[in-house]
Formats: structure tokens, sequence, C-alpha cells
């Protein structure tokens, strides 16, 4: 069996005291000793750090970058400012997902893409054979780059403590270059987890330690990738693998069925051809189509985001039905269990905190927000309901939980 | 981890308190709980349920899983702990004190430990 690899964090996991397991090829910490619940509680009342340096690093440079990330993603990348980031798809000309990634512009004179730990190899090649036609130039800075991500209410405090002083970053996927020790270090106001505050930061591999207890030392807290996936599952994130990439209806799940390709295609002008620019064409006007209409079978199945109501916990494969006619509608992308704060009367959260069983299903087209579901949970029928949301993401400085 | 002495444990972590020749409490181990971290669900069995030694009676879950919960011993299902349906958190936080079912008439056992032989099992010393 092949070596697991290591982020250059592994001994502060190990240091404290953490579960691990293998994600992706890499030895990273599911959890640590308070557990899931708690470092998904503390990273929504104060606030919580992720070692997510097993993703891959590209920078792209050269005098056709525009023009090739235009080519490759189905974002714009030409009009993205300097200081900004942008969520965007790597797409086949069928309209499916290669992957999902995050484009940012810290610099005048290149772009910094973030891809996913799992598909490292997989988008390598597919940059790489497009790269061909372009006149551009991609580097790898997965190794020599780290990344932390510093997310929840308490955030922008810790690290304003920590760089000795205000560093902007007004609005979500404003981006900046700073200084630290003397060393660049890139933060961009994106994150994972639906907190209206919180941050990720690029360092380098050999600062990435010292960072680290740093953040700790002003009282962060080490967050798994257990609660990671609880976090970014309330806040209806897509997770690639889940709600993107195979189906188990059959085939791939097309780009547009995620409801964050809203944000992530783009069908301006400006950006010309594009790998799977047709596809996603139809993608878009089956969005744009009536429920249940034929227009609408171009993207049959869209994920949607679900709640049980009945007793039990939503696990990825269920069925979920129709409650009154027992017809399948599709099944659960993501399920789990997630803990939410009780705020008192002044917006406080806590001491009190509920859980709830929460996910995302992929659904038939005709499934809107608000219907009522059955979900066959190990041949055991129960309750649940299809929600347009269950995080309020942009409220600051809380992410409040959507209760019936 | 404790291991209480009086108690006896299945290699697949349930523990056994034996009320009389026939009737036992049946829960979950110290290790077993911490292996799954915070339990948030718990199915239970119904009263005058057979259960079969080394067969599934029941499911916790985490956060992360499902793992089923297998029977130490063969007999009817007397009583449940209705109180896990509502905190299954107890089996964190007091695995020896929330026992999962009664089961009577008790006809068979599992390969049940003692707390040394099982401690030695999970590698706990």
């Amino acid at each position: 069996m092949e070596q697991l690899r290591q982020t250059v964090l592994n001994k502060a996991h190990r240091e404290a005291g953490a579960t691990m397991v293998d994600f992706g090829g890499f030895d990273m910490p599911v959890q640590y000793p308070g557990g899931i619940l708690a470092e998904h509680l503390l990273c929504r009342s104060r606030c919580g750090i992720f070692d997510v340096s097993h993703m891959g690093r590209w920078e792209i440079g050269g005098p056709q970058q525009k023009e090739f990330l235009n080519h490759v993603l189905t974002c714009r990348a030409d009009d993205l400012p300097l200081g900004r980031a942008r969520y965007g798809i790597l797409c086949d000309s069928e309209g499916f997902v290669i992957d999902d990634v995050y484009l940012y512009r810290f610099r005048e004179d290149r772009y910094f893409l973030v891809v996913n730990a799992g598909n490292r190899e997989k988008d390598r090649a597919h940059l790489t054979r497009e790269a061909a036609a372009f006149d551009v130039t991609l580097t790898d800075r997965s190794e020599e780059l780290a990344s932390i991500a510093v997310q929840g209410p308490k955030s922008r405090e810790i690290l304003e403590e920590l760089l000795g002083g205000p560093f902007g970053l007004a609005k979500k996927n404003d981006c900046c270059l700073t200084q630290l020790n003397g060393k660049t270090l890139g933060i961009a106001r994106t994150g994972y987890t639906g907190e209206p505050i919180g941050f990720e930061l690029f360092c380098e591999s050999g600062e990435a330690e010292s960072l680290w207890n740093g953040l700790v030392a002003l009282g962060a807290g080490p967050v798994g990738l257990g609660a990671r996936d609880t976090l970014r599952t309330e806040a209806g994130y897509p997770l690639y693998g889940h709600e993107m990439g195979d189906c188990r209806l059959g085939g791939q799940i097309p780009a547009c069925a995620v409801p964050a390709a809203r944000f992530g295609v783009s069908l301006a002008p400006e950006k010309g051809g594009f790998i799977g620019r047709e596809a996603l064409t139809r993608q878009k006007e089956a969005l744009a189509a009536p429920a249940g209409s034929p227009e609408a079978q171009a993207v049959p199945y869209r994920v949607r985001e679900i709640v049980l109501t009945g007793r039990g916990v939503l696990r990825p494969g269920c069925p979920v039905l129709c409650p009154e006619t027992g017809e399948v509608l599709g099944y659960v992308t993501s399920g789990t269990v997630a803990p939410y704060w009780i705020f008192d009367e002044s917006g406080i959260p806590g001491p009190e905190s509920g859980r709830r069983s929460l996910g995302m299903a992929l659904l038939k087209e005709s499934v809107l927000p608000g219907s009522r579901l059955t979900v066959d949970i190990r041949g055991r029928l129960t309750e649940a309901r299809a929600a347009a949301s269950l995080l309020i993401t942009n409220c600051e400085p809380y992410a409040l939980p959507v209760l019936p | 981890m404790i291991f209480p002495e009086e108690l006896r444990y299945s290699r697949d972590d349930e523990w056994v308190k034996m009320l009389d020749e026939t009737t036992a409490l049946v829960g979950i181990t110290d290790y077993a709980q911490h292996q799954l971290s915070d339990v948030v669900y718990v199915t239970l069995p119904e009263a005058g349920d057979e259960v079969t030694a080394d067969e599934a009676f029941g499911d916790v879950e985490s956060v992360k899983a499902v793992s089923d919960v297998l029977s130490p011993v063969t007999g009817t299902v007397a009583e449940v702990n209705e109180a896990l349906l509502d905190a299954p958190e107890l089996l964190n936080e007091d695995p020896y004190g929330a026992w999962i079912m009664k089961v009577e008439n008790i006809t068979g056992f599992a390969e049940l430990l003692d707390a040394e032989a099982y401690k030695s099992l999970i590698g706990e010393e």
C-alpha cells in the first residue's frame, strides 16, 4: 500500500491528540479529543482553525493566463479584479464536473487556483493537457505553500492580534497579501463553513506550524475533517464525490444540479468558447424552465438541502420517497448530524445547544424547497423536509440556524 | 478508561451485568464509546424481541458512522433504556450506567471475558 502523505502540520495534529484518517491519500485529523460536535459549536461561537494544506495549489502565469483560465473554468477569469476571489468549476465538454475550485487574484501578474485534495492528480492531467494550446506557465505550489482556514465570529479579532492590526477584506471573496515575520502571507475572506466571518491563509510551508500555534495561543481551536464536513453540510456547500461527480442513479451529476453553480458558471459573451459551454447553456436553460416542464429535464435531478423531521440520522445513499405515492424522488448525497447553538434574547449563542440531522439530496427537479419527504433509513421510513436554507450565512457575526 | 471487575465483556465491546442466573443488563464498554466518539442516535430493540448471541440487536450512530451492536446473550428483551432515545450522549458520559437493554430467560452466551482479559484484548494494560 502506498504510504500516506503528510501535511507540514502533521506533528501539530498528533501532539494535539487528533484521531488521524486517510483522506484523499493524506494522513489528516478527523477530530481532536473534544469531538466533532464540540468543534462544530466552537467554530460557530468563537473561532475554529483547519489544516487545509492537503488541497492542491497552482499558480497560473504567462501572457495568455486569462484566456487559458476562461477556457478551463466555468467562471470568468478575465474580469476578476486584483484582490478578489471567485468560485468556479473545472468542467468537461459534457457539462460534468472534474473538480470545483477557487480562483484568487493576489497579484497583478498571475492567478492562484486551489483544488480538492482527492482530485489533485486528475486536475494536474487536465490542466496540463489543456495548457498546451496556450502560452501559459502552470506552477504547482502545493508543497511550498500551506493553507490554514480561520473561521468563526472571533476570527478577525484573532488575526488582527496576530498580524498587529487591521488587514481590510471588508467583503466576502476579498483577498490580499501581507507580511508576517518578514514572510509573505496571503489572506482571503473565503471558507467552507458558512461563517459570515472567515478567512483562509496561505503561507510558506516552513511558517505553517508557528502560524498554527500562534492562532491556538490566541484562542482559536483546531477543527478536524469531521466537523469540517458537518459545518459545510449545514451551510449547504457541495463536496466533490457527493453532490458532484458520479451519480448513484447512473452517469454523472450535471454541474448545474448544484446550487453553487449559479455563482460558478458564467455564459457572458466576453468569456468566449470554453470547455462545456454548450452543455452548460442547455443546463442553465433547464434551470430557468418551469418545474416539471420538458425543458427542465436537461437537469432532471437537483441538489436540495434536506432536514430530518422524524427520528434517526440521514446518511449518504438513503433513498428519498414521495410521502403520498411512495415514488422514489432521489437519494441523500450528504447526511449527518449537526449541532446548533440556541441563541438567547440578546443574540448571544449558548450555553444551550441542540442538534438535528440534515444534509443534501439529489431530487427530481419538480421537488421544491418546503416539500415534505420520506427517507428510507436502512429500511425504516422517516419524515424529512426539503429546505431552501438551513443556515443564515450573511449576517455578522454569527451564522444562524434556520429552525422549524 | 474504566472496566469494572464485576462485569463480563464480549469481544465486540459490549458489557453484561448478571442480575440473576438468567437475567442481565447489556451495554457498550468505555472503550466502545471512546472509539465511537459522540453518540448521536441509538436504535433500540423492543420489549418481547428475541435476541441471539453474536447477532445485531440495534445500532448506535456517531456523527460519522453507524455501528451495529451485537448481543452478548441469547434471550428475550424484558426492557429497553428509553432515556437513550432522547439522550444518546449518556452512552458517552456513563457507559456502565447507561444500559441499553435488559434481557431475561437467557439461554446462551457469546464468549465473555473478565475485565483483565478484555483489557488485554483491546491493548489496554
